[in-house]
């Protein structure tokens, strides 16, 4: 994650260091995707370049864009960060004042799109760049700032056309959320209503929800599901998480399920459940360590320092919220590329690959080579994460037999 | 009389629903600080001050329509503006010095209620208490137009300057004329100082803050603008009034018998021997009503700055609950102001001091928002500042920006 306030009046300069200006604003679509499609440079003529984010090649320092990058106008639907959103003041439905947008958090791993806005005092003192000293005195007194955001989701888009920004309704945000964040929030309901939200969502998209949520979610969700749809959801996600599914369930649900899926799909998930024999429980490695999501990087080096010392594999470092739920992951490089100050939630990687325990070997397997990975998590019903199964474990499990 | 109630009767009503907020702003600039320097220039040079008040009255009344018009046209304060236009950096820094500017005022307010606490052998500390316990309960509880009653209820007690000013037995056709010729005044450099002592205890960044807040809280529709504007020359002219009887009190008591005040606050004692102890007395009271009203008025200015400048809820009307950050920071303000007044090492003197500067400092910055603003036609459509309106309002904020420059190089010099 990168906030704005870090990106406005960076340094924009091509490939062999040739300078372009500094970054004045970013465009993107006013969408539930809201893609950042562009990037407004102001050369030293004061001119303002349009250039598309294709011509965008890396953000450290510097921000560098491709040697032979062209500029463009505005297309239909576009807005400008810095114009129509930022600073502006947020209402709720009633009309009234919630609070202003201080900064705006953009996701640039694995797309490059807004992720929210912050709404908190840490977004206010980024702009002076005082977050970090901020961070700094108050771990001495032992406080945590916690950042304050409010997801994409949460906001109307084709309000802030009209200058404002607007708060959703709770159904019409759940239909726009990432079918991980809404299995994240579905998991705080109860069944029913959980059931109730599924059915008014697109198929696919309930699917792939259901994919993400936890085992004992996904097994109670399948003995209300009839036969029929819960085939049809599996038939519609990935056959590694689809087999990881079939097997939680009872073995009669799980053949009246199986008899409602087409004659390949059938083919294909038998094939892979008959790998199933070897239980992934022998494999787990219980040598892992895992942080709170706002621990800084300072205090998680200092961690691993003490409290790693024997062990005999590290390589990621795994990111849990207040209720021990595993949702992110940092490997060591990233760890120490970053200062001291940071919070690992602004680097981790959200979407981590996991397996569970029911999940066979074999899938196991596949999933590392898939993601090229070298351990990969193992988590409980309750997404707690139990330990990790490292590549070399799997392949001798696999070679012997 | 009937007929022309019936006739007139829908514009009178119009008027009274509008008639409000300008009125309460201009005569809140008259608070304890701006009472003090009244009676100190009418001590000081007499009648012939009040040859500044007519322009004050103009110049007042200019900047207080551009901040009541932006906040009828587009329904949003000056604090919202920066915020949206200029960023946070320029914001949270307006907003800074803003806060700092008024907690001064609002010591200056606490300080000048402490002298008359210990001219009438009253308890400070008790008094203070009072004052903060009553304002926060009207804040809180009361909704704008309750608020609204209780601060026109306040103005109402300025007449009780007018009455010493007539206890004083002035010359009247002097003080008449006084206004529009300036006498056998030289312009001195202590005139021009206290002429910018004048402008600069009328025309406050608070002031035009709270005009335009004040305003936008009211949520007056934009077909009643003129309403509102007339209501802005008419308290723009009231205010002055008031200050008016203030010079000519101690004009015809302190200034006619050569007493040099030290500080305003004693003109209350130092006007008994002459105009009688009940217009002391009247004078004392004046003086405390508009050092509550001061006190309340700026804090306020600042809670509403705040929820402005970040965005939280910021009305009279907002239940506690919900507007918890607004009168928060209203009571936060007093309770600090109302412990450094009380504490014995500071010297207000030096409070003072640094206060005027921070508000020369910031006035010429308002008004450079509030002429970019009214200037701008995607805002203010076609209410955008006229020629003429133009000329005025940049001659008003240049004659303004230029006496702050003064008060700063006065005060980094010593003048």
């Amino acid at each position: 994650m990168i906030y704005f306030s870090e990106l406005k009046g960076k340094k924009v300069v091509t490939e062999d260091m040739i300078q372009v200006g500094i970054l004045e604003d970013l465009i993107f679509s006013a969408s539930e995707n809201p893609s950042i499609t562009k990037i407004v440079v102001k050369n030293k003529d004061d001119i303002r370049l349009t250039i598309p984010v294709v011509f965008l090649s890396k953000i450290n320092n510097y921000i560098y864009l491709k040697k032979d990058f062209r500029t463009t106008n505005l297309a239909e639907d576009e807005l400008f960060i810095l114009k129509n959103i930022l600073d502006k003041q947020i209402i709720d439905l009633q009309g009234n004042k919630v609070v202003r947008v201080n900064d705006i958090a953009i996701q640039n791993k694995g797309g490059f799109y807004i992720a929210g806005v912050d709404i908190g005092v840490l977004g206010l003192l980024r702009w002076f760049k005082l977050e970090k000293t901020f961070r700094k005195i108050s771990s001495k007194i032992n406080f945590k700032p916690v950042s304050q955001f409010l997801s994409w989701a949460d906001i109307q888009p084709l309000e802030l056309v009209h200058g404002q920004v607007k708060l959703k309704k709770e159904e019409q945000r759940l239909e726009k959320m990432r079918p991980e964040d809404l299995a994240d929030y579905l998991e705080k309901t109860n069944l029913t209503s959980v059931k109730k939200i599924l059915n008014i969502l697109d198929e696919k998209f309930a699917a792939n929800v259901v994919g993400n949520l936890n085992v004992n979610y996904q097994s109670s969700l399948f003995k209300l599901f009839t036969p029929d749809k819960a085939a049809r959801i599996i038939a519609s996600i990935d056959p590694d998480d689809a087999v990881d599914l079939l097997l939680i369930l009872t073995e009669k649900k799980r053949n009246q399920v199986l008899n409602y899926l087409s004659e390949k799909k059938y083919k294909e998930l038998m094939h892979l459940m008959r790998l199933s024999n070897t239980p992934i429980g022998n494999l787990i490695l219980p040598e892992f360590i895992a942080v709170y999501s706002d621990d800084l990087v300072g205090e998680i080096l200092k961690k691993i320092r003490k409290g790693t010392t024997d062990f005999s594999f590290l390589q990621h470092v795994y990111v849990v919220n207040k209720q021990n739920e595993l949702i992110g992951v940092a490997n060591l490089h990233e760890l120490i590329m970053q200062s001291f100050q940071t919070p690992i939630y602004r680097f981790m990687i959200q979407n981590v690959v996991v397996v569970h325990l029911t999940t066979p070997g074999e899938i196991a397997l596949k999933k590392i080579l898939k993601y090229k990975l070298s351990a990969l998590p193992v988590i409980n019903n309750d997404k707690q994460i139990v330990g990790l199964v490292t590549i070399v474990d799997l392949i001798n499990a696999f070679n012997k037999g | 009389m009937r007929f022309l109630w019936n006739k007139y009767k829908f514009l009178f009503l119009s008027f009274f629903s509008v008639f409000g907020p300008a009125t309460i702003s201009a005569i809140a600039d008259n608070d304890a600080a701006g009472v003090a320097t009244f009676t100190l220039v009418g001590a000081k040079f007499g009648y012939s001050i009040l040859f500044v008040l007519l322009f004050v009255t103009i110049l007042l009344a200019v900047t207080q329509e551009m901040g009541v018009r932006i906040a009828v046209v587009t329904g949003k304060g000056l604090g919202d503006f920066i915020r949206e236009r200029y960023g946070v950096r320029t914001a949270l820094l307006v907003f800074l010095l803003l806060s700092i500017a008024n907690l001064g005022s609002i010591v200056a307010n606490f300080s000048a209620l402490k002298a008359v606490a210990g001219m009438f052998n009253f308890p400070a500390f008790l008094l203070i208490i009072l004052i903060i316990g009553f304002a926060f309960l009207i804040i809180s509880k009361g909704g704008y137009h309750t608020n609204q009653r209780v601060f026109l209820l306040a103005a109402l007690f300025y007449f009780s300057y007018i009455f010493s000013a007539f206890r004083s037995n002035p010359n009247w056709g002097q003080a008449l004329v006084s206004l529009i010729s300036p006498g056998q005044l030289q312009f001195s450099q202590e005139f021009i100082f206290a002429s910018i002592a004048v402008l600069g205890t009328t025309i406050t960044p608070w002031g035009q803050f709270f005009v335009n807040s004040f305003m936008v809280d009211k949520k007056i529709q934009l077909d009643k603008l003129r309403f509102a504007q007339i209501e802005t020359y008419f308290g723009s002219f009231l205010a002055n009034f008031f200050s008016f009887f203030m010079v000519v009190a101690t004009a015809a008591t302190l200034y006619k018998h050569g007493i040099n005040l030290v500080s305003g606050e004693q003109a209350a004692i130092a006007i008994a021997p002459f105009a009688g102890q009940f217009a002391g007395f009247l004078f004392a009271f004046g003086l405390v009503n508009s050092a509550i009203m001061g006190i309340i008025v700026i804090s306020l200015t600042t809670a509403y700055a705040f929820s402005e400048f970040f965005g939280f809820e910021g009305s009279l009307d907002a239940p506690f609950e919900k507007g918890k950050l607004f009168y928060g920071i209203f009571l936060f303000q007093l309770v600090i102001a109302s412990v450094i007044v009380m504490l014995p090492f500071i010297s207000l003197f030096q409070i003072v001091l640094y206060t005027q500067s921070v508000n020369a400092i910031l006035l010429p910055l308002i008004f450079f928002y509030l002429l970019k603003i009214t200037n701008n036609r995607s805002l203010m459509g076609k209410y955008v500042n006229n020629k003429w309106q133009n000329y005025l309002a940049i001659c008003s904020s240049g004659i303004i920006i230029v006496s702050a420059i003064f008060v700063i190089f006065g005060l980094l010099f010593k003048l």
